[in-house]
């Protein structure tokens, strides 16, 4: 620090814990200092064992920039004092394990904390354990598997478990969380192969997406004949199901009895693909569709309540943010647009958050934190978005080719599936998200 | 001359007062007049000088008697002439006003004022001014004129009394003195009292001398009393009145305004007169005008202008017409410059570009050639269409030779020339089924109808229909039941049909064998007929060359199944023509209507299927139509060609292009158009994609719109063949380099 160089008056705040706060008076800083070097500041402060990186926000944003930067975009005098909060920066994750497939991973699911499910081209879906072995195979389906549902919490002795298929139907599995007890020894993944409990017909082109609702008795998908089908998981009219089915048991002999379920609601209003639904809460559902729009549904009256469109075709979508009133959708181009439903009619986004370099295959919100986004893109990376900066707060090269699926697995792990048949588990430094 | 005339009123009244003294004696005297006018005259003589002596020296104001006297002489004379004034006007007043004019301008220019002019100079005032003076005036050198000595009534009496002509004197106000009346003035105006002329010798009453020669002229004049129609109003004329009262009123006449003269003008015309034109109609041009010295050619130029030996070498190097012919050169004084060298030669070479060069006005049209570009919208709001390459679906090994995309957009198709089909997952780039054909593919076609998803492919000298597997339950048994062979029932007829329907050796499907190698095939709209073509180049020249031979029998009967149009539901074929006029390069079905659009080689021939007749001939004046592509309104034909060129035909105006662009450097491979989107494109072998917008009006008066929006690169070798994607704006390109591009807004 030469003294000829330009000075600012900082002072730092922070929510964290008495161990990490330092004294709340103003330092005089030089001006070409950027978030590594007030991150330098404050662990010389707080004289910490180890150093530990600091994010610094500044009015509700990250920085990204040197001080001077930020004086000259913000357009603040220079006298003023800069109030910067630091929160913990996430630090770069780690890959804790690779798991070769036989073909695209092209579906991921890390909802349940005690297991991670994946689907392939290959028409099997896998069930891993945290330390990266195969616990199930999900034999059943015709074509490659295009997204997994779970419903039901990890207290359940059986998870039900859907799928959605290119092959124009969904199953429903059941998955025994107590599976992790039996495999210590990693098996064969056919050693433990499990087959469909229920199957999901109806729709007349491959099925794309599947969600199911936080209280586990409905799921809902959506498939390329661009309608969205609502079914439910314990169908009351088993019985009469059970008949038909029955009958058909008969007929069919020897095949194995799976009962089949038809949808009790049908949406039609998308005109081009559904390729990603989310059910967030019970009372309605979003949608995201090629048509260039996504749409709200209300569950109970079947009605369409919120239409917003974009300019491109959609291929993913999260709710999530305060409240979950964010949706992000990603589509056809390289940008990750976030929305506020708020604002109904709005043609630009809230947001618009441009690093990668092709389609986005997958977006999911943190499912803790408001603030934390991650995308995957057809460009082979992961990134992980905090929505309080426009540049990404981590990227990682996280597959040779493209990334088809990518989710938030124990708050701080993130899994991803590529079309290099890879399934690989990243693990960030343990964070406090909020 | 009023003044005068005043004083001669004066003399008369002055007469009138004394008129009863007069009038008894005046005739007594009349005879005395005579010897009384010689005394005057004798006495005018002797007075005039000291009139003059007067002038000069007056400085007694006291006026001797004679000196009086004197004066009243000169005013005797005034006082005649006043008289003769007066008879003057009486008579100007019969004779009219342009005599009087000439009298008066005699009058001023008659001396006799000069002679004796009034003794007094107060002009013309009232003389009551001084009334109360011991003056009456001035004279000419500006002394007093004194009064004189009134005289009481019995001294004038005595006085008159006295002197025998007193009776005919009379006072002068003005003057203040007694003038004496001549013979001549008396006898005036004794005859003006008598009612006579004044002048004895004028004779009013002359004989009257008639000079008009009055034989044979008739009467100049009418005696005939006025006519009525002289003394009311005319009808006629009050008519037009009321006729140009009302075309004025209405404007049909415009009373001209008086025209303005331009404020500025050229002060002394147009110098060189370029406008005028001389005699034989030839307008002057002026000679370019030489040259003016500069810096350059100063004796001492400015350094700058002074080249340095370098650039003097450098001359040398130059061709001769380029060099400079002036070299600026400094000298130290005037004196010093040597006579010019160049000085004859420049001056004759001047003269030689004056009389050899003929001079011609140029016509040059001063047009911003910017205004002459149609004003297309910005392509910035045209968007979406394609731009970029988001997507590459690898895995063929040899030139992709031709694409095509599911109706609903899920699925692409692709043949190539390392003799495998492929089915793409649009979305991911996956490759979902790979058909190994066993021969070149030449062309692909994805049935157009979504409940029908098959697909043709051309192969050497076959066209298959497989498959895809992409429909539900239902629709897969369709499909099965469709490209199952069916047991032809009409076999033992007449004979063998245009082509087999045959299983396929290896694959799941229907094969239908040609004769030549299948180039094209394209469904129509409802996804149940479809066409092949497979032209024949060597026997189609051999027709061309000896068409009027027997070889043509033989020839043209193989031509002529360069198009067969199959039945996919009743597993038909059939020929619907006799024979094609070249060979045919693509054929299509019109989306909605019985029309099929043959493209051969310099033509494209719309024939009507359901009247089976030839419709249209569209005249593309294309050196060789490469492919077609049609607007999904069936109205619009675009054509891509091997010279690079692209025609867009609206059918609804003629049979001519409507616009030919020449956009590409080498040939153009294929065109597209999207289905919904306003969107088309051709490809070509220069390695680019062409975008256009060509927006269709629903309004026939409205010409379509062609916009170009964006050249695609990105392949490494030719493009061979592109397709929109059925929904959205997007762009799917085969490469010779056996890659798939997607393009995506």
């Amino acid at each position: 620090m030469d003294a000829g160089e330009r000075q600012v008056q900082v002072r730092f705040t922070t929510r964290l814990g008495s161990d990490l706060r330092v004294e709340a008076t103003a330092f005089s800083l030089p001006v070409h200092l950027n978030r590594y070097g007030l991150s330098q500041i404050i662990n010389t402060l707080l004289a910490l064992d180890g150093p530990r990186p600091f994010d610094f926000l500044f009015d509700g944003e990250l920085i990204r920039t040197t001080l001077e930067q930020l004086y000259l975009s913000k357009n603040l005098s220079a006298e003023s004092i800069l109030v910067l909060e630091y929160i913990l920066a996430v630090g770069p994750p780690e890959l804790q394990s690779s798991q070769p497939e036989k073909d695209w991973v092209s579906a991921v699911n890390g909802v349940n904390p005690s297991l991670i499910l994946s689907g392939s081209y290959d028409s099997f879906a896998r069930a891993w354990f945290p330390d990266g072995t195969c616990g199930s195979v999900l034999k059943g389906h015709s074509d490659a598997i295009t997204s997994i549902a779970v419903a039901g919490s990890s207290n359940d002795t059986d998870l039900d478990v859907i799928t959605s298929s290119k092959d124009k139907t969904l199953r429903l599995w059941k998955v025994g969380s107590f599976d992790r007890v039996s495999i210590i020894v990693p098996l064969k993944p056919s050693s433990s192969t499990l087959s469909s409990v229920r199957i999901f017909k109806g729709h007349a082109a491959s099925v794309q997406c599947v969600a199911a609702n936080p209280s586990n008795t409905q799921v809902c998908s959506g498939s390329w004949d661009s309608t969205i089908k609502l079914w439910k998981i314990d169908s009351e009219d088993e019985d009469n199901e059970d008949e038909q089915a029955l009958k058909k048991r008969k007929l069919d002999g020897a095949k194995q009895s799976i009962a089949q379920v038809t949808a009790f609601t049908t949406h039609k209003e998308h005109t081009q693909c559904v390729a990603a639904l989310e059910w967030p809460e019970d009372r309605y559902i979003f949608s995201a569709s090629w048509d260039h729009s996504f749409r709200q549904w209300d569950v109970e009256t079947s009605i369409n309540t919120l239409t917003m469109t974009c300019s491109k075709a959609l291929h993913c979508l999260s709710v999530g943010g305060e409240g979950s009133l964010l949706v992000a959708t990603g589509g056809a181009d390289p940008v990750l647009r976030i929305w506020d439903t708020r604002m109904p009619g709005t043609v630009v986004p809230v947001l618009q958050l441009t690093s990668h370099t092709s389609w986005i295959s997958s977006c999911k919100w943190h499912r803790q934190s408001p603030k934390h986004l991650l995308t995957s893109s057809y460009d082979g990376t992961v990134k992980m978005w905090d929505i309080r900066s426009k540049v990404p707060l981590q990227t990682v090269e996280a597959h040779k080719d493209k990334v088809l699926c990518t989710d938030w697995w124990r708050e701080d792990t993130v899994v991803s599936g590529g079309a290099d048949c890879e399934f690989k588990l990243f693990k960030y430094t343990p964070i406090e998200w909020l | 001359m009023a003044a005068s005339d005043d004083d001669a009123l004066q003399v008369l009244s002055g007469d009138d007062q004394d008129d009863g003294a007069y009038s008894s004696d005046f005739e007594e005297e009349e005879a005395d007049s005579g010897e009384e006018e010689a005394d005057l005259d004798e006495e005018e003589g002797d007075f005039d000088d000291e009139d003059e002596e007067d002038e000069d020296s007056d400085e007694e104001d006291g006026a001797a008697d004679g000196n009086v006297e004197a004066n009243d002489s000169a005013n005797h004379e005034e006082i005649r002439e006043a008289l003769l004034d007066y008879i003057g006007n009486g008579n100007a007043g019969a004779d009219g006003d342009e005599e009087s004019d000439d009298r008066e301008a005699a009058d001023e220019s008659d001396s006799s004022e000069d002679e004796a002019p009034p003794r007094n100079t107060v002009g013309e005032i009232p003389l009551e001014f001084y009334k109360d003076e011991e003056h009456i005036g001035y004279d000419r050198a500006g002394r007093k004129l004194k009064k004189q000595a009134r005289k009481d009534q019995l001294d004038s009496f005595l006085d008159r009394s006295d002197d025998p002509k007193d009776w005919h004197k009379v006072y002068d106000e003005y003057n203040d003195e007694y003038v004496e009346l001549t013979k001549e003035e008396m006898g005036m105006i004794s005859r003006i009292r008598q009612g006579k002329l004044p002048h004895a010798e004028v004779d009013a009453y002359q004989p009257y001398v008639d000079w008009f020669d009055w034989d044979g002229k008739g009467h100049p004049l009418s005696n005939a009393p006025e006519p009525k129609r002289r003394f009311i109003p005319s009808k006629w004329e009050a008519k037009k009145v009321v006729k140009l009262v009302r075309a004025l009123r209405k404007g049909w006449i415009k009373l001209d305004k008086p025209k303005e003269k331009p404020r500025f003008y050229l002060m002394w015309g147009d110098d060189l007169k370029v406008n005028e034109k001389t005699a034989n109609g030839l307008a002057y041009i002026p000679a370019p005008k030489a040259k003016l010295p500069g810096h350059e050619e100063s004796y001492n130029p400015p350094v700058e202008y002074i080249p340095s030996e370098e650039e003097i070498n450098s001359y040398q190097l130059m061709y001769e017409e380029d060099r400079p012919k002036f070299i600026p050169k400094k000298f130290d004084s005037l004196r010093h410059v040597p006579a010019y060298a160049e000085f004859i030669k420049e001056i004759f070479e001047r003269c030689l570009d004056l009389y050899l060069c003929p001079r011609t006005r140029k016509k040059r049209l001063n047009i911003d050639p910017d205004s002459l570009l149609p004003k297309l919208p910005k392509p910035k709001d045209l968007q979406p269409y394609p731009t970029t390459c988001f997507l590459e679906y690898k895995g063929h090994t040899g030139a992709v030779s031709s694409i095509s995309a599911d109706p609903t957009g899920e699925w692409l198709l692709s043949g190539s020339r390392d003799g495998t089909v492929r089915v793409w997952e649009v979305q991911t780039g996956r490759c979902k089924k790979v058909w190994d054909m066993g021969g070149s593919v030449f062309c692909v076609a994805w049935n157009p109808n979504p409940a029908l998803p098959v697909v043709a492919i051309a192969v050497s000298n076959d066209v298959v229909l497989l498959d895809p597997e992409v429909g539900d339950e239902e629709v897969q048994l369709n499909i099965a039941k469709l490209l199952a062979v069916q047991p032809s029932t009409s076999e033992p007829t007449e004979n063998t049909p245009l082509i087999g329907w045959k299983r396929h050796d290896k694959l799941r499907g229907i094969q239908l064998s040609h004769q030549q190698n299948v180039v094209r095939v394209s469904w129509h709209n409802k996804g149940d007929y479809f066409v092949s073509v497979s032209p024949d180049d060597i026997l189609f020249t051999f027709i061309y060359l000896f068409s009027f031979f027997s070889v043509e029998l033989n020839a043209s009967k193989r031509n002529n199944r360069a198009v067969l149009v199959h039945q996919l539901s009743k597993q038909q074929s059939q020929n619907p023509f006799r024979k094609h006029h070249g060979r045919v390069a693509d054929v299509l079905f019109h989306p909605a209507r019985p029309f099929m659009f043959v493209a051969t080689k310099m033509h494209v021939r719309v024939y009507n299927l359901a009247k089976q007749e030839l419709s249209k001939k569209l005249i593309t004046g294309l050196q060789e139509i490469s492919s077609m592509a049609l607007h999904s309104g069936g109205d619009n034909l675009i054509l891509g060609s091997k010279g690079a060129k692209l025609c867009w035909f609206d059918m609804d105006l003629s049979v001519k292009p409507y616009k030919t662009i020449k956009n590409h450097k080498e040939d153009i491979n294929a065109v597209a158009f999207h289905k919904s989107y306003p969107l088309f494109a051709s490809c070509s072998d220069d390695l680019s994609t062409h975008v256009f917008h060509g927006m269709v009006y629903s309004d026939l008066m409205q010409n379509p719109l062609i916009v170009p929006l964006k050249i695609l690169h990105g392949h490494q070798k030719g493009v061979s063949d592109i397709k929109f994607h059925p929904t959205q704006p997007w762009l799917f390109t085969a490469g010779a380099d056996s890659v798939i591009k997607l393009f995506c807004n």
